[in-house]
């Protein structure tokens, strides 16, 4: 049969078994073994076992647990009463206010945790009615936190990278330092933005309140001290080539461990739910990593991908154009799917025409997960609009609506990672370790 | 009945856990050993050249115990990720065989996927495969542990079938008493 229609035919069965609510895993081995059989005469399934064993006993792998549990441990300590404490003084007397308390929270928290929806709870928790309190306007204080919640994605550890690095077999390391530049870029452009709203919407802005003496300032930020610690260790011996991903994750583990047992907060219910929901967690990633790992095999017996890039080669499109097709393709994409599952369904097809238009593959990583951020405030589909639908009981067409000038100025983000690739480069290239 | 498929969940569920501890206990006792090492070749001593032998291959292995034990307990805590707009929008009559075809299907294919990892986990036992690194660890152990827990995730789908087609809610679509939103993955 031709293979032009068998693809077509299995693109739609994806969809089909997407949209009936098929798990996202289940639906990926579903459709690969489906290609296997179809396509090609091979012991479907001894490649299936064989594939999936090789892809899911990885040392690379097992970053993601590690990650996800320190992530896990610090939700449940009272950094989110901390950090509005701690920032909240600091930022009175900056146009915009208590406002960039959310943006930065969230820049803080995402560099402990790589997960955007536990990011945008815990920042929220504790600064959505603070702000509401003190007057502040509901549309940008929630707009503030959904979007930059999707901060967890991209600052380093980033869970999504870390799928991004297994599926590709890119070094997690060097991901995780490249997304550290466009990260703080976007911290940047969201505060700029809230500064120059801040400004010109005067009459929104509830009354100031007094400036807070220095020292007062620092007591109030003491108990972030650890946690600012535990960042740069974390990021820096990964920068410093002193520690795998995993050696560093482990280490904050208990580090975040230690942490949380000073504050009091550590105790058998907490550890048993933070490691429970660590392991869950990481089994559903695991589990659609290991999805992904046997459709991309499956698709290499196919062709299909190689064809896919020889088809794009003929239409001879600049790299502008052929970035842009995709930026759309994955936010349209990303309206119905969560972000892990855009990253995996993409790189089992996509990649051998990323590879032909030469584009890097650190630098595309960066470029992917800022785009799968947009899809995380993009309706009906978006973990931070859910998360924040639960936080605030507007519905998440509203919510999606406040983020929208957040959404506005991660197009710019891409924009300018695309013309100016360095951004995400220029760091990884003077790692010391390579 | 209940009781005990449920304590099959939690107890698959607690190995996996214990899975990752490990992990982090033989990468944390890795690291101590190695800035143990580094202090001492500071002081001018000769390093110990501690390290805990074949910790990635171990590492690895406890990494497919922790992904495949936990697949029961996480599709029982709705942690798996799926599409459901479709599901909500329909009405429930449909829900109810939709849900019952999703199922099914995952029923099928886990039930094709564990019976292979079955057979690789005994060509490995019959030819005695070992892993590469310094302490050879048969490969049938932690094949084993993927089987058995596609095994119990295979389980804890036919029981959700069976659940779900004798008029009844699947575990995951119950509210559960403690479970935040938030626990979400990005």
């Amino acid at each position: 049969m031709d293979t032009t229609i068998i693809a077509i035919g299995l693109g739609l069965g994806m969809l089909a078994a997407l949209a009936t609510g098929i798990w996202v895993a289940v639906a990926l081995f579903a459709v690969a073994l489906a290609a296997v059989v179809l396509l090609v005469s091979v012991p479907a399934g001894t490649v299936l076992a064989t594939t999936v064993w090789g892809a899911s006993n990885s040392w690379d792998l097992t970053a993601l647990p590690m990650f996800i549990w320190m992530g896990e441990i610090l939700f449940r300590s009272r950094l989110s009463e901390d950090m509005f404490e701690g920032l909240s003084p600091w930022m009175r007397n900056l146009p915009g206010r208590l406002l960039h308390v959310n943006i930065l929270g969230c820049g803080i928290f995402a560099a402990v945790s790589g997960s955007s929806a536990a990011t945008t709870a815990t920042i929220g928790k504790m600064s959505l009615p603070e702000l509401k309190k003190r007057g502040y306007d509901e549309r940008m204080a929630i707009g503030t936190l959904a979007g930059s919640g999707t901060l967890g994605l991209l600052i380093p550890p980033s869970i999504i990278l870390i799928v991004y690095g297994a599926a590709t077999e890119q070094s997690i390391a060097r991901l995780f330092i490249a997304g550290v530049v466009p990260g703080i870029m976007l911290c940047a452009l969201f505060m700029g933005y809230v500064a120059i709203w801040s400004v010109l919407n005067r009459s929104k802005m509830p009354p100031k309140e007094d400036p807070i003496p220095l020292w007062e300032r620092i007591k109030a930020t003491r108990r972030l001290f650890p946690v600012m610690v535990l960042i740069i260790g974390v990021v820096g011996s990964i920068y410093a080539g002193l520690a795998a991903p995993t050696e560093a994750a482990a280490v904050g583990v208990l580090l975040s461990l230690l942490l949380s047992w000073a504050a009091g907060t550590l105790n058998a219910k907490t550890f048993s739910q933070a490691l429970m929901g660590a392991t869950r967690t990481s089994c559903m990633i695991a589990f659609i990593l290991a999805g992904a790992a046997f459709m991309t095999v499956a698709m290499g017996f196919t062709g299909i991908p190689r064809q896919l890039a020889e088809w794009i080669g003929s239409l001879n499109l600049t790299p502008y154009e052929l970035l842009a097709a995709l930026t759309i393709f994955f936010v349209v994409l990303g309206c119905f799917l969560d972000g892990i599952s855009v990253v995996v369904l993409t790189t089992s097809v996509i990649l051998p025409m990323i590879e032909q238009a030469g584009l890097d593959l650190i630098w595309f990583g960066i470029y992917l997960v800022i785009v799968v951020e947009m899809s995380q405030i993009t309706p009906p589909v978006g973990f931070n609009l859910f998360v924040l639908q639960g936080m605030t009981g507007h519905n998440i067409f509203k919510v999606a609506r406040m983020a929208l000038p957040f959404f506005l100025l991660m197009v710019v983000a891409v924009a300018l990672v695309v013309e100016f690739p360095q951004l995400a480069l220029w760091l990884p290239h003077n790692m010391m370790a390579h | 009945m209940r009781k005990a498929l449920d304590a099959l969940y939690r107890l698959s569920a607690a190995l996996a856990a214990l899975c990752l501890v490990l992990i982090a206990l033989m990468v944390v006792a890795q690291v101590a050993g190695r800035i143990l090492d580094g202090a001492r070749s500071l002081l001018g001593f000769e390093p110990l050249g501690l390290l805990v032998p074949s910790l990635a291959e171990i590492a690895g292995f406890l990494l497919v115990g922790a992904s495949f034990l936990a697949l029961a307990s996480t599709l029982r805590n709705a942690d798996h990720i799926r599409v459901i707009i479709l599901l909500q929008m329909v009405p429930r009559s449909l829900a109810r065989f939709l849900e019952i075809w999703v199922l099914a299907v995952a029923v099928a294919l886990i039930a094709y996927f564990a019976w292979n990892a079955a057979l690789l986990t005994l060509d490995s036992y019959q030819f005695n495969e070992v892993s590469f690194g310094i302490i050879p660890v048969p490969l049938w152990i932690p094949q084993a542990a993927m089987t058995a827990g596609l095994a119990v995730f295979l389980i804890s789908l036919l029981d959700d079938l069976v659940v779900t087609l004798m008029g009844g809610e699947p575990s995951y679509m119950e509210p559960l008493p403690d479970h935040d939103l938030v626990e979400g993955t990005e």
